[in-house]
């Protein structure tokens, strides 16, 4: 049988399309969580119709199957575990329309969103969603994964910005459907599209978006500032949320995290302590009010030392520190366990911004309790946090500590009033931790409904089986 | 995709049987200095490593090469062999690609000529301007490569070098960056020649002579720092230098390392890149013969494409 | 250079973001034309694994142009991994 399906597949398919060459197909299967497994074959289709094909072939055979956009996954959500096949996504790379007047554009899901924000840029426009990793991120991997990043506060995540999908139910005929509008304004029925959205890939193969986009910002007045105390930082922060503005970016990591980030990005900035990056998206106009705005609220909660920007370009300096958090993440594991395989683990918790002096607090007594060496980053603007510890894979004691900080810090942040999951997923990874917070809510009913939704999507459980519930 | 072994074998084979790794006469080398009268010792040395003299055989090699590639890579391994030999390959000598070859000896003459005009007095080696082995090293050939390193570099001594001018990047990089894990008590400063034209401030006195399209090679651009110098130099050479959308450190390679093992990917990724470049307006300036005959390759009449030397020389 | 190159890619965590700045990766169909796919499987070679054809042409493929090295959080010399396993495994 499993000697049978990439033949089956190539026949379906043409022969380009499918890989089973071993070592190929071992590149499908793992991912930056650690987490790896086998898979028979990978299947690349190239359009909607080779992706009814494959869902309709797996339900006839029963044969689980497993979307993949860039597999930037940090929970174990994209792994082909049990034994299937991989569809991956990668060539359904087209940008089918772009309309300004709509304000939307249609692609499909293997377009990279870097590749697209170039795209986009000719016109003036953007599509706003950036995850740490938007330069390597699809469509569709952001689609399933909820996915949500830097400007989070003033644009949210990814179910504000999906507007339809074309999706591919793993059924007999391998149904293809259309789910949401092309407007903004859409009342059909139960929403369809938000549901999938954040999926992580369990409900449907998702093939093509309809995506809101949006004018570049005219220019953005930048302060990146140190603090000598969290304190202090986060009553800059209050500050500044609390004074009618919304900020295009609010950035934080605490000072060891800011000077490893500093020393891998070779940036010329002095990290003096705790930094806070923030961004005010305005017109050319109001720049320099906005920016000497943000340096005074800086400088009167007792900043160390706060450098600043009046346009867009001249903010890439200060914005250096920031994008090496991940480098400093994975600097701070090769310093720790030199010579030896690990595995950054990056948690993603989210709280109420009015509890976040408390969270980050608590992250770091938590860390020490354990002997953990922790690195904080985070999208402070909406709350959103990324402590990460790593392991060595072969060393079983500091994993087990690891997997106890992991637990430990979830349950932080649900008792703060937060998530445990703000843009990565629950994949894997977080299942139980997911099992917690509806617990603590009194809502375990949800999770039993969200294995029903599950049930009338994918009635033979062949679709990345075993993520989220 | 070619099977690479082949491509691999093919270029041992010529490497021992005449020193070059593609089918070219010897000549090939050094003949276009021959009017030049240069003294054939001496230091500096214009080094060329033959990379600009071997483009025109290596467009005609990749033509006839590219005709195999649809052939299931599996059952390669003995058609292959004989195909190489149908096509001439195995053979002592294949017609190189006649306009790129009078392009090439124009290029590296003005070389001369402005490295003469900037008060540089260069020797050249003639007979013993040898190939560098460059993609010896990159195909991971590393004994053969360095029982070359070790000739090539006997040879300039011999002659009298100190300083070596390079002319093209991958040449440069070797020289400088890879030689001296080769070559036991390797002592030859490199210098391109573009470099050695920045440092004496060189300078000719021409003005407003339109748009040009820079494309940084790989190898210039991240693994030597020259960035700065051919865009002074050209600025200096009355141009307004446009920079591509990926430009500098960032640059996007022409796809020409591996025309000779994928030529359908390379070509893909030409076209990508010279798209790329005519977003802008102007000339686009190439520093290397393969990015040169690369992107010459896909493009049309509508597009030019010049390199360096010649758009400095005017 | 053996024990270099393993140590080297060992380093690599998977994270992806050198791939959209690799010229092959698009055209070549699948991960192993990618700098994440070649660092594993030059990691693999080295180590005494076999070449596969998709594997050869995987290696070989490399345009070793270095815009990978420029983003490698884990500051792997992504371009000496690739030609080291080339010198060790061909």
């Amino acid at each position: 049988m499993a000697k049978r399906i990439p033949e089956d597949l190539r026949k379906l398919l043409g022969k380009d399309k499918v890989i089973d060459d071993p070592e190929i197909v071992s590149l499908y299967a793992r991912e930056p969580s650690g987490i790896s497994s086998e898979a028979l074959a990978v299947v690349f289709p190239e359009n909607v119709k080779d992706v009814s094909k494959i869902a309709s072939y797996a339900y006839k055979n029963g044969v689980l199957i497993y979307p993949q956009g860039s597999t930037t996954d940090l929970v174990g959500g994209a792994v082909p575990e049990p034994k299937g096949i991989v569809v991956s996504f990668e060539r359904m790379n087209r940008i089918i329309n772009v309309s300004i007047l709509d304000s939307i554009v249609d692609v499909e899901v293997g377009v990279r969103l870097g590749d697209l924000n170039v795209e986009l840029a000719k016109h003036g426009y953007m599509f706003p969603i950036d995850p740490g990793s938007v330069n390597i991120t699809t469509v569709g991997g952001a689609v399933n994964s909820g996915a949500g990043g830097l400007r989070g506060a003033k644009y949210g995540t990814m179910r504000d910005w999906v507007l339809g999908l074309t999706i591919v139910l793993p059924d007999e005929a391998g149904t293809v459907m259309r789910v949401g509008c092309r407007t903004t304004k859409c009342r059909q029925g139960y929403d369809l599209v938000r549901l999938i959205v954040g999926s992580e890939g369990t409900l449907a193969l998702v093939a093509e978006a309809t995506l809101k986009i949006t004018p570049l910002p005219e220019t953005m007045a930048t302060a990146l500032a140190f603090f000598s105390t969290l304190e202090n930082l986060f009553e800059a922060y209050r500050e500044i949320k609390s004074s009618g503005v919304q900020p295009l970016v609010m950035e934080f990591m605490d000072y060891e995290t800011a000077k490893l980030a500093g020393e891998a990005s070779k940036s010329p900035i002095n990290v003096e302590g705790h930094m806070l990056l923030v961004s005010v998206d305005c017109n050319f106009e109001a720049v320099e009010r906005v920016e000497s705005w943000l340096r005074r609220v800086m400088e009167k909660n007792g900043a160390l030392k706060v450098y600043t920007s009046k346009t867009i370009e001249g903010a890439e300096p200060l914005f250096t520190i920031r994008r090496s958090l991940f480098p400093a993440q994975v600097a701070m594991a090769s310093k720790l366990y030199p010579g030896r395989k690990k595995i950054v683990y990056m948690e993603d918790i989210a709280v109420p911004p009015s509890k976040l002096l408390e969270a980050v607090t608590a992250v770091r007594r938590i860390s020490e309790e354990k002997g953990l060496k922790v690195s904080i980053g985070g999208h402070v603007g909406d709350g959103n946090l990324h402590p990460s510890v790593a392991f060595p894979v072969d060393d079983e004691i500091v994993k087990k500590k690891v997997l106890e900080w992991e637990f430990e810090v979830s349950k932080t942040a649900v008792e703060l009033g937060g998530t445990v999951s703000a843009e990565h997923g629950i994949g894997l990874r977080k299942k139980e931790f997911l099992k917690m917070e509806m617990e603590k809510l009194g809502s375990l009913k949800a999770l039993e409904i969200m294995k029903g939704v599950k049930k009338v999507f994918d009635p033979k459980g062949i679709l990345n089986p075993g993520k989220v519930v | 995709m070619l099977d690479p072994l082949q491509i691999i074998r093919l270029v041992e084979d010529n490497m021992r049987a005449h020193g070059l790794p593609f089918p070219a006469p010897r000549e090939s080398l050094y003949s276009w200095a021959k009017p030049l009268n240069l003294p054939e010792k001496g230091s500096p040395m214009i080094y060329t490593g033959g990379l600009y003299q071997l483009t025109p055989y290596i467009v005609s090699v990749v033509e006839s090469l590219s005709k195999t590639e649809d052939l299931r890579l599996t059952s390669m391994a003995f058609r292959a062999s004989r195909l190489l030999s149908a096509l001439g390959l195995s053979g002592l000598v294949v017609r190189p690609k006649a306009d790129v070859a009078s392009y090439i000896e124009r290029v590296l003459r003005s070389i001369v000529e402005l490295l003469r005009e900037a008060g540089v007095k260069v020797a050249y080696a003639y007979e013993d301007d040898m190939y560098s082995g460059v993609i010896l090293y990159d195909l991971g050939l590393d004994s053969l490569f360095k029982e070359n390193a070790v000739k090539v570099y006997r040879a300039l001594k011999s002659r009298g070098a100190e300083v070596i001018i390079t002319v093209d990047p991958h040449t440069t990089h070797i020289m400088r960056s890879v030689y001296p894990k080769y070559v036991e008590g390797y002592d030859l400063k490199v210098k391109s020649y573009l470099e050695v034209l920045a440092e004496t401030g060189f300078k000719v006195e021409r003005r407003d002579r339109g748009d040009i399209v820079i494309h940084d090679p790989c190898l210039y651009a991240r693994f030597e720092s020259i960035i700065e110098q051919p865009r002074t130099l050209l600025g200096n050479a009355g141009f307004k230098v446009l920079e591509p959308r990926r430009s500098g450190r960032m640059t996007y390679c022409c796809g020409g390392p591996i025309e000779g093992l994928a030529p359908k990917i390379a070509k893909t990724i030409a076209k990508t890149r010279l798209s790329e470049l005519a977003e802008k307006p102007g000339v686009i300036v190439t520093m290397c013969p393969i990015c040169y005959a690369n992107l010459k390759a896909v493009s049309d009449e509508k597009v030019e494409i010049e390199d360096i030397a010649l758009l400095l020389r005017g | 250079m053996r024990a270099w190159v393993e140590a080297e890619a060992e380093k690599c965590v998977y994270c992806g973001f050198c791939e959209p700045l690799c010229p092959t990766l698009y055209p070549g169909g699948h991960r192993g034309y990618g700098p994440r796919g070649r660092v594993n499987i030059a990691f693999n070679i080295v180590r005494g694994g076999k070449h596969t054809g998709e594997t050869l042409k995987s290696i070989y493929s490399c345009l070793l142009c270095g815009a990978c090295n420029l983003v490698c959080p884990a500051k792997i010399d992504i371009v000496g991994v690739i030609r080291a396993s080339r010198a060790l495994g061909g």
